[in-house]
């Protein structure tokens, strides 16, 4: 009976986890119809969705499904293969040597670990695409898209973090 | 079943980052990164990317084409004020191309007696083959986009890609129904153009930015700022005469390239097909050797005399040739 309950509670974390990844996968890549020249890099979607479960869900956040998601952002893209799982990899591991996530509450806390993740993750990012095209490329468009990334990450953790209080609280 | 823990307890758990399996996964990272250099891919990487986009491209038409109807949501009343300044500009450049149609009228016609006379028998040209962007990609590391024709559609890696306005890139990585459009604007991205004013020559190359660069243009290059710059075909990759863009020349004093393409979004796409002119397999052209009359034994009085040719083994157009060269 327990098992059943457990098993039912767990699935649709699973779905939720796998359509936001999709979607956010499908957001970096979209066509948005903009002039070549007048359009902007896309916020890194997923890794703000990837961090999110990851904090929520830690379980279900296993490397393999960072490494996954980074390789699938990277052939959606079209850009070297194994840039983006590298980096999202390495921003993980290196955010992850703390023993415990921090509380979904500590909204300043958060930001500023995924500021980091996100710092580690351009500049890998940087280092193996740069490696891939044999010379050093000029970072601007990945600081551009990192900023963007740090600018839209607070909606997303105030609405993660309101929704955890309701669980907390109810 | 331990693993079967509610999600609500999950969350509590500390982070499980196994060392040898993040280890391992950088390693994989690391090879997939070296192997997929564009210039020395692997082929079994070109054909693992082809394959899927050929599998993604369901679904990323599907999240196309909401975003397209987006694009045209909008007040009645603000479509029917902008048609109307579309069709006023239309009847406008309409009246302005009626006198070039003559022009072109004339010089199709001077050039149909032309190969007449040098009994040419130029290649039919072969249909534009239309296509949707799926996707749209920009960064510091590529230009690209995915659009929905492969191999299926008679697309082949190289063949020139065009919006109405002018050359957005060629194609590389083509599947069965998908092929990536690899833009001029890219890092990769090596094109030979000249300058349709003075035919002074040069090399575009991209490098992330929005105008991508004219380079090895000579000490005293004949261009000047508005020039119109299109492809002069020596590079053997694109046809000759396909419109890329207006030289500009920015704050550092170098020369590039504003792209006519970039004036509209690079959504519905053209590829023409396009045959390289394969290179001359010996240096005496077979089509000689193929004359010269057999000789027969006992026949003494051929040696030396000369092989007049019919008119007929004049060198053909084989095909390989593609329109617009």
């Amino acid at each position: 009976m327990r098992a059943t309950l457990e098993r039912n509670s767990t699935w649709p974390v699973l779905t939720a986890i796998a359509l936001t990844l999709v979607l956010s996968l499908l957001a970096v890549a979209a066509p948005l119809r903009l002039p070549e020249g007048q359009g902007f890099p896309a916020p890194l979607f997923p890794l703000i969705a990837l961090f999110v479960w990851s904090v929520r869900h830690p379980r279900f956040v296993p490397p393999w499904l960072i490494f996954i998601v980074g390789l699938l952002q990277d052939l959606l893209t079209g850009g070297p293969l194994g840039m983006w799982a590298m980096a999202y990899l390495l921003a993980f591991a290196i955010a992850r040597l703390r023993s415990t996530e921090p509380s979904a509450r500590e909204f300043i806390l958060l930001v500023a670990r995924f500021s980091v993740m996100t710092g580690i993750a351009t500049l890998t990012a940087w280092a193996a695409g740069s490696l891939s095209i044999g010379r050093p490329a000029d970072p601007t468009s990945l600081v551009t898209e990192a900023v963007i990334t740090l600018i839209v990450f607070p909606a997303f953790c105030w609405l993660f973090a309101r929704k955890r209080e309701r669980h907390t609280f109810s | 079943m331990a693993q079967w823990r509610s999600a609500r307890q999950g969350a509590d758990d500390a982070v499980r980052f196994s060392r040898t399996l993040f280890l391992m996964l950088m390693a994989i990272s690391a090879i997939l990164i070296a192997a997929d250099r564009r210039e020395d891919r692997v082929a079994a990487v070109t054909a693992f990317r082809a394959t899927f986009n050929d599998l993604s491209l369901p679904i990323l038409e599907a999240a196309a084409q909401p975003l397209r109807g987006l694009y045209n949501i909008g007040p009645w009343w603000r479509r029917q004020i902008a048609l109307a300044s579309e069709i006023r500009e239309l009847r406008q450049e309409m009246a302005e191309l009626r006198a070039w149609r003559d022009v072109a009228l004339t010089y199709s016609e001077q050039m149909r007696r032309q190969q007449e006379l040098l009994n040419l028998d130029p290649p039919m040209p072969r249909n534009r083959i239309t296509a949707w962007a799926v996707t749209e990609t920009g960064g510091p590391f590529v230009r690209t986009r995915l659009v929905g024709v492969g191999s299926d559609h008679g697309v082949s890696p190289g063949y020139p890609a065009l919006n109405i306005y002018g050359v957005v890139g060629r194609t590389i990585d083509v599947g069965a129904r998908s092929s990536r459009i690899l833009l001029l604007t890219d890092l990769n991205s090596r094109v030979s153009v000249m300058a349709d004013r003075s035919n002074a020559r040069a090399m575009l190359i991209g490098d992330n930015t929005d105008f991508p660069r004219l380079d090895y243009l000579g000490l005293a290059p004949d261009i000047r700022e508005g020039d119109r710059i299109v492809t002069s075909g020596d590079d053997n990759i694109l046809p000759r005469g396909l419109p890329i863009g207006e030289a500009v020349l920015d704050r550092r004093g170098v020369w590039r390239v504003a792209l006519y393409s970039s004036a509209a979004p690079i959504d519905l796409i053209w590829i023409w097909p396009f045959s390289p002119v394969s290179p001359p397999a010996d240096e005496v052209p077979p089509y000689i050797g193929d004359m010269v009359p057999p000789v027969s034994p006992g026949a003494d009085d051929v040696s030396g005399a000369p092989v007049e040719l019919p008119v007929s083994s004049a060198p053909q157009d084989d095909g390989t040739s593609g329109e617009g060269r």
